[in-house]
């Protein structure tokens, strides 16, 4: 697959996105506005404790501010690129037997899953709030803006939402063996990172900063990156260490996917009475 | 020959039926094997934890003092929160029926549809009250953290609390049903309106510029905010209750009322 079939999938969604903002406006504005509102509420009770106590676990209430707009725009890239077709929520699709819908498809699996989420235009609301109030925190923080800043931002935005996508496809592959208990795992997933991504953890304990910088990686979504761009990394750790994650995260997430498919094709997954309702 | 059954006995029906349709529910959600529902409960264990720790960092720093909570009080009632999630903010199958075309089959059975939705959201409650909120509420005091309420009166507020979680989650379902495909939409606000506005997740005392002291009085604040306030040993205990009272005589009938006029729209798509 080249980077131009990639680029002509992502236009023929983006043109189906629009198409669809076009014919139903009101339907399309609304959902705008509720996710934009999920994700200020997400981080406005952060900011509020930020501005009542002065050095709120070890960052100032305008680091906190950056942290913040870090997650916002990072929310908003995955719900501009994932959000579409349940790819974020992928136990969704596994769960409710509807993976066969891809295998239809004359492409691959990857393929699907990184062009048939994009969302340009209802997915955009997160991102446009987010980039306008990260403009804002830089601007209190007062830090240098070089290039080599904005390209370790790009990456740390990426890295992030590699963090939350491939531990949602980890929990994912639970749906292959127990499609009602764990459909909704994903949302759990996403539940519980957004309660605990929001805060910062320099004033927890070495054991909770460590646990959650590997076994529920949520300070890799935004603490570990914005402290590594304000130069001062958690832990000490070098800034490759979200990309060593990330690689060991993916590896074994794609390792239980691959099992997973496997036991899907042998099994399969009936959700669907012949009336179209699902059990 | 016509069987007459006696009041005491039509009751001991009902409420067998009750308990039959919350054990369907509760069995629904082992289904999957308990290997699967303890990934969930794990995930919420270990989320817990960093909270806790939360509180405890913001106390060492010494800018807590004018917070009108004590950190034993603050631990004691983020532990609370955790322990009693799904009973604080109360969510019933409805929306999700709705989306799946399934509320229909609550119209089938000889019995009310509010009553049937109750009993199955309680049966739904019991394997997370077992694997989860029990041991959370048995191993808090062995980390120093009080899980038992101080305040006898906060039995009434939890109660209260439930009956407004089940008024404004339905209250939603019914906007579902008016708004009609637009279950996702309903289902992140509600989500996200209830987190941050029921102070289940952060205190409304430690809000600045008094802005908890509005949201405590508020429907979503008589859901987490009010009870776990008299859990931990608040002094305006009877103002909570009294507040909470107040939500449940004008949701219910808001709701049996916004129910009869919204009904009739239902649609059923499948999902």
């Amino acid at each position: 697959m080249s980077i131009r079939f990639f680029l002509s999938l992502y236009a023929q969604y983006a043109r189906m996105d629009l198409v669809w903002l076009l014919r139903d406006t009101r339907y399309c504005l609304i959902v705008m506005f509720s996710d934009l509102l999920t994700s200020l509420t997400a981080i406005a009770g952060v900011f509020l404790l930020a501005v009542r106590f002065e050095n709120f676990s070890g960052m100032t209430s305008n680091e906190v501010l950056f942290m913040l707009s870090f997650l916002l725009v990072a929310n908003g890239l995955r719900e501009m690129f994932f959000m579409g077709s349940n790819v974020s929520h992928f136990s969704r699709r596994i769960g409710r037997g509807q993976l066969e819908h891809m295998f239809i498809q004359p492409l691959s699996f990857p393929s699907q899953l990184l062009t048939e989420g994009f969302l340009p235009f209802t997915g955009s609301s997160n991102l446009i709030c987010g980039i306008i109030l990260m403009r804002y925190s830089l601007s209190l923080l007062d830090i240098p803006t070089s290039t080599a800043f904005w390209l370790s931002l790009g990456i740390y935005l990426l890295l992030s939402n590699a963090t939350i996508l491939g531990v949602a496809y980890l929990f994912s592959t639970a749906a292959f063996y127990a499609p009602v208990a764990c459909e909704e795992i994903t949302s759990s997933v996403f539940d519980i990172s957004t309660s605990l991504m929001s805060f910062p953890l320099s004033g927890m304990p070495i054991v909770i900063q460590a646990s959650l910088l590997s076994i529920l990686p949520t300070g890799l979504l935004g603490w570990f990156p914005c402290l590594a761009l304000l130069g001062r990394p958690p832990l000490g750790l070098p800034g490759w260490y979200h990309l060593l994650f990330c690689a060991f995260l993916w590896l074994t997430a794609t390792s239980l996917l691959r099992k997973g498919l496997r036991h899907y094709i042998s099994i399969g997954i009936n959700r669907y009475s012949q009336l179209g309702h699902r059990s | 020959m016509r069987q007459v059954i006696t009041v005491s006995e039509s009751l001991h029906i009902q409420a067998g039926k009750l308990v039959l349709m919350a054990r369907l529910k509760a069995e629904e959600r082992l289904r999957g094997g308990l290997a699967f529902l303890l990934m969930d409960v794990s995930l919420r264990l270990f989320a817990v934890v960093p909270l806790l720790f939360l509180w405890r960092g913001i106390f060492a720093s010494g800018s807590a003092s004018d917070l009108g909570l004590t950190l034993e009080q603050l631990l004691s009632y983020t532990l609370l929160s955790a322990i009693l999630r799904e009973q604080l903010l109360v969510q019933t199958p409805a929306s999700e029926w709705l989306y799946q075309g399934l509320f229909l089959s609550l119209y089938q059975r000889p019995m009310g549809v509010f009553t049937q939705i109750v009993a199955l959201t309680v049966g739904g409650w019991m394997p997370n009250l077992l694997l989860c909120s029990l041991p959370m509420a048995l191993v808090g005091p062995l980390f120093g953290i009080r899980t038992l309420p101080v305040n006898s009166l906060f039995a009434l507020s939890l109660l209260l609390s439930i009956t407004v979680g089940f008024a404004i989650d339905l209250m939603f379902a019914c906007l579902l049903i008016r708004m009609q495909r637009m279950s996702w939409i309903v289902t992140s606000i509600r989500r996200a309106v209830m987190t941050f506005f029921s102070g289940s997740l952060i205190p409304f005392a430690a809000f600045p510029w008094g802005i908890g002291d509005w949201m405590q009085y508020s429907p979503f604040g008589a859901l987490a905010g009010a009870p776990l306030a008299i859990a931990v040993g608040s002094s305006q205990s009877k103002v909570l209750i009294l507040s909470q009272l107040l939500w449940c005589i004008v949701l219910w009938p808001s709701l049996f009322h916004v129910f009869k006029h919204t009904r009739n729209q239902m649609m059923s798509y499948g999902g």
